[in-house]
Formats: structure tokens, sequence, C-alpha cells
């Protein structure tokens, strides 16, 4: 008897004891995200307060604005916590925002004049000292960073400061609002005002100006980045959960209407469904898309209003050119693929077939190119003049995460196998597929690029010099028109060259566009003014404004 | 006794180093690293040359391992390489949510399965037996992912009754009526999950101490049958449940990855599933680190139970 009684009372500890490490543990949690003062600001008048809720699907895995790593999801809630000097639009036209004026006379030098009254939310004026800080030390040779600036005179190829160089010989600061830029060679203002002014933010000289440059990506600022300059501040950042922004009370802009925006990271299928409840106020482009399969259930929510965004980046076929040398299979391809199926079943229309990898809303698109039609027969005929062995099976890696182009990518095999070829599908996550790209071992993959304002990284890609190219191709007539696209800076010839190069790409077939999703915006119609943006960003946040129920 | 604990604890610091070895080599044969993660045609190469350098990828795998050792012993976990948190910061946070989820889910599943399992074994091949032995096997065949996913659809977005996911309201207070309510759908799953697996180990065993010679001698003696079975035979069944519910612990703490992903809730499984997508080695690391640990407690944990319930073993 006496030894049943030690064993219940054993088994009644072994759960109390689980029980209560458990509950300790997550009381101490919540005490963590419950001290901090905003937390506890919005929680008392959580009621008449405006709280805008954003939507998703991959989780942002840093806020620190010198070194985004470009995750698109970080992205968002560093654009809301931190201006740049400009702002892109939609219609990729930049506005100011820190800046007043950007200027050149000889697109060699920029002068920029900062906005007098722009100031970092601890009410700290912002000045061209910050701008200094954070250049000097984000190009410092130690510290990591995503700014790709390599065109500022004195920083190398690859746009950092060499090994114990402090100063930037290209940073002149003129006064506390004035500061100029010298370029190494004359660059188009659209590059300039891309990669510096749209894409550079600053930090805080007051705060961090002590710091150890080999250490900065551990410093705990970056973990909670409680002073910035944008219409948002920092409030908490679950990872994996949520980052929930507080209103700037001192935006030099004026103070935003809404009070806090979540963003809020959830599955694609919960994405539409919170849509559908209500408790997520809209999705964030290009990282919380609403599957284009679900557009006639979204259409069918009466809370929400859906438009379409302009047709985006395309997912694009990359071949190994190296295994594929023959441009005439590589057109085969083209004219086996049934693009108009995918497009009007698949994606019920909300997409644009074309075939270069630039978006067709970029000014830089080539409008005078037909994409290849669907021709299966064509396709088989050119496969029988290329001779090619039809027994050799084509290794066609694909990356899942993607529901719509997993889904695409079953059709493009189905296509290929109908004229003939042999598909050996190989579906890897992310990391996996791109290391096997590096070594070659695909024929074919499927991804999507980045929207690039500046049109020559379209086409580094392209270039013949880099053996671990996803496409390993080489045409020097390419690589010329490349180089010259690089050096020009009259608009003008820019386009020319531009057009050249997508015509013989277009005749080459080194990739392939299959499909430009034209992305879906839903938003709550609670929100009265403000909606997620195609390029990944919003604009005049502090304009937003929600209905108070 | 507390010599066979020290005893113990001595064995498990060399099985604790193994598994540390041998996780580190599985997770660097895997393809693909954490720069790959960075592939872009906007980012040069010498960039992520710089960063693979920075990172310490282009060292040989047993440098790499005996800096992270270092770090361990002088009690650091080391940083993220995607978000630079401090890992022990980043497993801390999670650890909370997950040891709630799974001591919940386990206290209900075996709140279900034990007198389930009992009425099961003392009605054998009755109408109920069949009735519960067949719900039981529905439980088991029903992917734990299908019926969250199905549950969020019914009280979720149908009946709007219960929170699709998450561990509290974004924005609300968080107090603890709003924590239980979050965490309903994901302890029914759970809790059936286990109640099912556990129904069978409960009657299995059930069965076989009620075929035997004491409990005949109990009723013998005039025991009341309800005496018989709950005190006498119960308590002798439950003895092989507890190294099967011992082994469930560590299953649950790394094994309600899907579970936390349907439920978006934050704990060490979704910590897990991000870790690897993006290779973040620290990360994965730490998680095995603490994975381990719990392993050899929890056995350690058992087999001291186990003797101290079964008089038949003596500590070795």
């Amino acid at each position: 008897m006496n030894r049943y009684r030690r064993l219940s009372l054993l088994i009644i500890s072994t759960a109390a004891i689980l029980l209560l490490a458990a509950c300790s543990q997550s009381s101490e949690a919540n005490k963590g995200t419950q001290n901090q003062p905003t937390q506890q600001a919005t929680t008392k008048v959580a009621q008449g307060k405006k709280k805008l809720t954003i939507g998703i699907v991959n989780a942002p895995v840093t806020l620190n604005q010198i070194n985004t790593q470009d995750n698109s999801a970080s992205l968002a809630p560093i654009g809301l916590l931190n201006d740049a000097l400009l702002d892109v639009t939609e219609s990729a036209e930049f506005i100011p925002k820190l800046a007043e004026s950007i200027k050149t006379k000889d697109k060699l030098n920029y002068t920029i004049k900062l906005r007098p009254d722009a100031k970092w939310n601890d009410g700290t004026p912002f000045t061209t000292a910050d701008v200094a800080f954070t250049l000097k030390l984000a190009l410092h040779a130690d510290v990591e960073t995503s700014f790709k600036l390599n065109f500022i005179e004195g920083l190398n190829d690859f746009g950092k400061l060499g090994k114990g160089v402090k100063e930037i010989a290209g940073l002149h600061v003129i006064d506390k609002h004035t500061f100029e830029i010298k370029a190494k060679t004359p660059i188009d203002p659209l590059v300039f005002n891309e990669r510096f002014g749209a894409k550079v933010y600053y930090l805080p000289e007051h705060l961090l100006k002590d710091v150890d440059p080999a250490k900065l990506s551990t410093h705990p600022y970056f973990q909670k980045p409680d002073v910035t300059n944008g219409p948002y501040r920092f409030a908490a950042y679950e990872q994996g959960q949520y980052v929930e922004l507080t209103k700037n009370e001192k935006y030099y802009l004026g103070a935003p209407k809404i009070d806090s925006i979540f963003f809020k990271v959830l599955p694609a299928a919960n994405l539409v469904a919170q849509l559908q409840t209500g408790e997520v106020h809209m999705n964030s482009l290009p990282v919380g898309l609403v599957p284009i399969t679900d557009y006639d259930k979204v259409k069918s929510f009466d809370n929400v209003n859906v438009t379409s965004a302009s047709a985006s980046e395309p997912a694009e076929l990359f071949f190994n050119v190296e295994k594929l040398p023959n441009k005439k299979v590589r057109q085969a391809i083209a004219y086996a693929l049934n693009r108009p199926l995918i497009v009007e079943q698949l994606l019920k229309g909300q997409a644009e077939i074309i075939d270069g990898g630039i978006p067709s809303s970029h000014p830089y698109f080539n409008k005078d190119i037909t994409p290849y039609p669907y021709d299966p027969e064509k396709a088989k005929q050119l496969l029988q003049e290329a001779g090619f062995d039809s027994s050799r099976k084509l290794a066609f890696l694909i990356p899942i995460g993607n529901k719509v182009r997993e889904q695409a990518a079953d059709i493009l095999v189905q296509n290929l196998e109908a004229v003939g070829l042999q598909i050996d599908v190989q579906q890897y996550d992310f990391p996996t597929l791109i290391d096997k790209v590096e070594k070659g071992e695909h024929d074919i993959t499927i991804f999507t690029r980045d929207y690039y304002i500046e049109p020559s990284l379209y086409f580094t890609t392209y270039k013949s010099d880099d053996p671990e190219s996803v496409i390993r191709y080489n045409n020097p007539v390419v690589d010329e028109l490349i180089a010259q696209g690089e050096q020009e800076i009259d608009e003008a010839k820019r386009h020319e060259i531009y057009n050249r190069l997508q015509e013989v790409l277009h005749e080459d077939v080194p990739t392939l566009a299959v499909y430009s999703e034209k992305r879906l915006q839903v938003v709550s119609k609670d929100v009265l003014a403000g909606k997620p943006l195609n390029v990944g960003t919003f604009n005049n946040v502090n304009e937003w404004d929600l209905a108070v129920k | 006794m507390g010599s066979y604990i020290v005893r113990r604890l001595f064995i498990a610091v060399p099985v604790f180093f193994g598994i540390t070895v041998l996780s580190f080599l599985i997770m660097n044969l895997a393809p693909g690293n954490p720069v790959d993660m960075l592939i872009n045609p906007n980012i040069p190469k010498e960039l992520l040359e710089l960063k693979r350098e920075k990172l310490g990828l282009n060292d040989p795998l047993y440098v790499q391992y005996a800096n992270w050792l270092g770090g361990i012993l002088r009690g650091d976990l080391g940083y993220s390489f995607s978000s630079y948190a401090p890992v022990s910061e980043l497993i801390g946070k999670r650890i909370g949510p997950t040891l709630l989820l799974a001591a919940a889910s386990l206290l209900i599943g075996l709140l279900i399965a034990i007198p389930v399992g009992v009425i099961s074994a003392v009605k054998r091949n009755s109408k109920l037996d069949y009735f519960l032995t067949g719900m039981t096997f529905l439980g088991i065949s029903i992917p734990p992912f299908f019926l969250g996913l199905g549950l969020i659809y019914i009280t979720g977005i149908q009946l709007k009754w219960l929170p699709t996911g998450g561990i509290s309201t974004l924005g609300g207070d968080g107090g603890t009526g709003d924590v239980l309510l979050h965490m309903i759908l994901p302890v029914t799953v759970l809790g059936a999950a286990i109640a099912g697996k556990k129904v069978r180990y409960v009657r299995a065993s059930m069965l076989e101490v009620l075929d035997q010679d004491f409990l005949r001698t109990a009723r013998a003696k005039g025991l009341r049958e309800l005496v018989v079975t709950n005190k006498h035979a119960l308590r002798n069944a439950l003895i092989p449940v507890i190294a099967v519910v011992g082994a469930e612990i560590p299953l649950l703490l790394g094994g309600s990855i899907v579970i936390e992903q349907v439920f978006q809730w934050p704990g060490i499984g979704q910590l897990t599933m991000e870790a690897i997508l993006s290779r973040d080695y620290p990360v994965l690391m730490g998680l095995n680190l603490i994975a381990a640990c719990v392993v050899l407690l929890i056995n350690l944990f058992t087999d001291v139970l186990y003797a101290a319930a079964d008089p038949r073993i003596t500590y070795g």
C-alpha cells in the first residue's frame, strides 16, 4: 500500500512540476512584454484607440535599418519606423521625405538639402551629422550592410571602405542641413534616387556614437530600435508572431492618425480567413500575398475592397545554358509552354504574359517584344531540328513555398512532356535549391526575382564572368550591351541599349518569364485611407485613417 | 538512490556531447547555408563572401564546432545568423508557450486516456469497448493538422467562438483568460492525439493485470469490484504507462511543430521551423542542446520513477 501511495504521489508531483514550470515560464514571458511602458499605454486605453493590423505571411527577420538583408518581410516594418530621403510611389516616382531637394548639374555631384524640421522621435533634430555618422559606420569594413553604394567616390567595388579607412572621399558635409555626394563616374539620377535616396536609412548618432563597429550588429538597439525618424515608433517585436508599432507624436510631417499598427505573421490560408473575420485589415505586398486561387472567395467578402496591383515581377524559368547550349532547344521550351492556360485557369486572369524578367510596368520594359505563343507543333519541330536526344532527362528544380508557382510548375512539366521531353521534377526548400543550382545540378529551375527600379540590376545575372551564375550564360554581345548600359547616363540612349539587350535575350532565351501576377490588394472597408503598394512599401502612412467603431 | 542519480548524470555528459557532435554534423551536411538565403543578383558575391567569413562559415567544421562549444562552456549560446538576437533570448521567449501547451495537453490527454483505457479493459469486448476503441482509432488516424484546420474553420471562422491562432489577442491585455481561450483549440488537438495513443497502452496494460492471480485473490477476499480495479489493478497497470508517458514529453516539445504552425503558437516548434528554413545554425544548435537536455533528464526521471514504482527494479 505504502508503495502505491508513493507512486501516485510521484505521478501527481510530476504533472504539477511540469505545469508549474510552464506557468511560471509563461507568466515571466508575459511580464517581459508588459513591463514596456508603450505596451502598457496601449493596453490601458485600448478601446478608443485606432489599431490597424496588416497581415504578412513571412516573418520579418530583422529590424536593422542599415542591414535589412533585403528581406522583404523586414522591409515593411523598417519602412514605417524609418524615413529615407525619398519615398517611392507605386508608379515608381520619387517624393521627398527627409530631403527637401536632391539636385545635380553634372550627374556627378549631388547636393542634398535636408528638411530643417526633420527630427528623431526623441525630439533630437535629424541633421547631416547623422547622415555622415550612418554612412561612415555602415560602410566601415567590419560592418554588414545592405546599402549598395559602390558608385560613391572612395568606396571599393562592392561599396565598402577599405580596412582602416575612416573617411568617405565622396561625402562632403556643407552645413547642418546640406551635404554633397560625389560619384566615381556620372550616374543616372534615377539610380542615385533609388540606391541613395530611397534605400538608405539612418542611425541616431546621439545614441550610437560610441559603439564598436565590429560589435554593431549584435547591439541591443537593433533588437529594440526605439529611436527612429519615421511616422511610427517601435513598441514590441515577437519574432514569428507580430511587430507592434505606435505612432510617433513628434513626426515632422504631422502625427499619424492611426494609433498603432500591427504586422501580424500568419499562414496564407489564415490570412484569407482573418481578412474575412476582420482580425486583419489589409495584406502586405509582396510578403502577404492573398493566394490568387482565392480570388473569387475574397471578392465575395462584403467587408473588404479588392483591387489588383499592376503586373509584378514574374516567376521566371532559368535555364542552365551549359547543359542546354542550343538556343533552339530553349526556344522549343518557350513554344511548348501553355502560359495562357496558367493565366486564365490558375490565376483567374489576374496575370500577364511577358518573356523577359522586367515587369511591364517598369520604365525600361521593351514593349515591342511579342511573347512566344503556345505552339507545341513548332516546339516539336525545333527540338527535331536541334537533334535533341529525347531520352535525356531534364532536371527541373522547383522551390517549395509558393503554392501558385508550384501548381504552375506542374502544368509546365505536363506541357514539356507533351512535346516529348522527359522531365525529372525535384522539389526543394529554397536554401537547398540554391545550393544545387549554384553547383549547376539543374537543367531548368524557376523562381522570382526582386523588383529593381534601376534597370541594370536585371541584367547582372546574364554576365559571363560569374562562375556560380544560375544560368552559366556566355554571350559577348550581351556582355558588351550590359557594360554600355551600366555606363550610359543619357536616358534616351540607355533606353535604346536596354531595348536591344532585351531583344537579344528574347531571341536567346537564357531565362523565360512564365507569368506576372497582378497581386491582390485586399483592404478592409474600415480603412478610410491607405493601402499596400506593390513594391513592398507604404506611402504617407501618417495620413492613413481608420473608421472608429 | 542518490549515487544512482549521480552516476546516471555522469553517463549523461558524454552522451550529451555525442548528441551535439552528431547534430552539428548532420546540420552541416544539409545542402545550403545561411548565406544562400540571400542569393540575389543585386548583392555582389564579394559581400556574400564577406558575410560567410564573418559568420565563420569558411572555417573547417571542427573549428566551427569548437567555437560553438567554447561559447556554451562560457554560458553563451551565440547570436542568430538572421536576426542577430541572442539565441538564449530567442529560446527563452519560446520555451514558456511550448511548456504550457505540452503540459496542458499531456494533462488533458491523460485525464481522458486513463479512465477510457480502464473502462475499455474492464468491459472488454462489450459494445462500449468497441465504441471506445473505435473512437481511439479515429483519434489516432486523423492527422492533428487536419483536425486543427477543421476546428479552426468551424469554431473560428464559421461560428466565431474561438480565436484562430496565436497565444493572445494582439494589442489586448494578454491576461490569463485570453491565453486560456487561445489554448482551447491547440490543447484539444494535441490532447486528443495523446489520448488516442495512450488509451491503447492503458487498455493493454490493464488487460494484462486483470488476468493476474493477485486480483483473483483480492476478489476472493470479498473486495468490491471497484476497489479491485481502481486500487489494485490500475496502480499496477500504470507502471509501464509511466515509461511511455515519459517518452512522450520530449516528443511533445519537438513534435508539436505542426500544431504550432497551424495555430501560430509562438513556441519552440515554430522557432525550429524558421531556423531550419533559414539554416540558422546557432539557433538550431541551441534548440538541439535544449532538446538533448530535456530527453536526458526526462529519461533519468522516468527511470527513477519507474524504479520507485516497481519493487522488482533495483538501483543498479
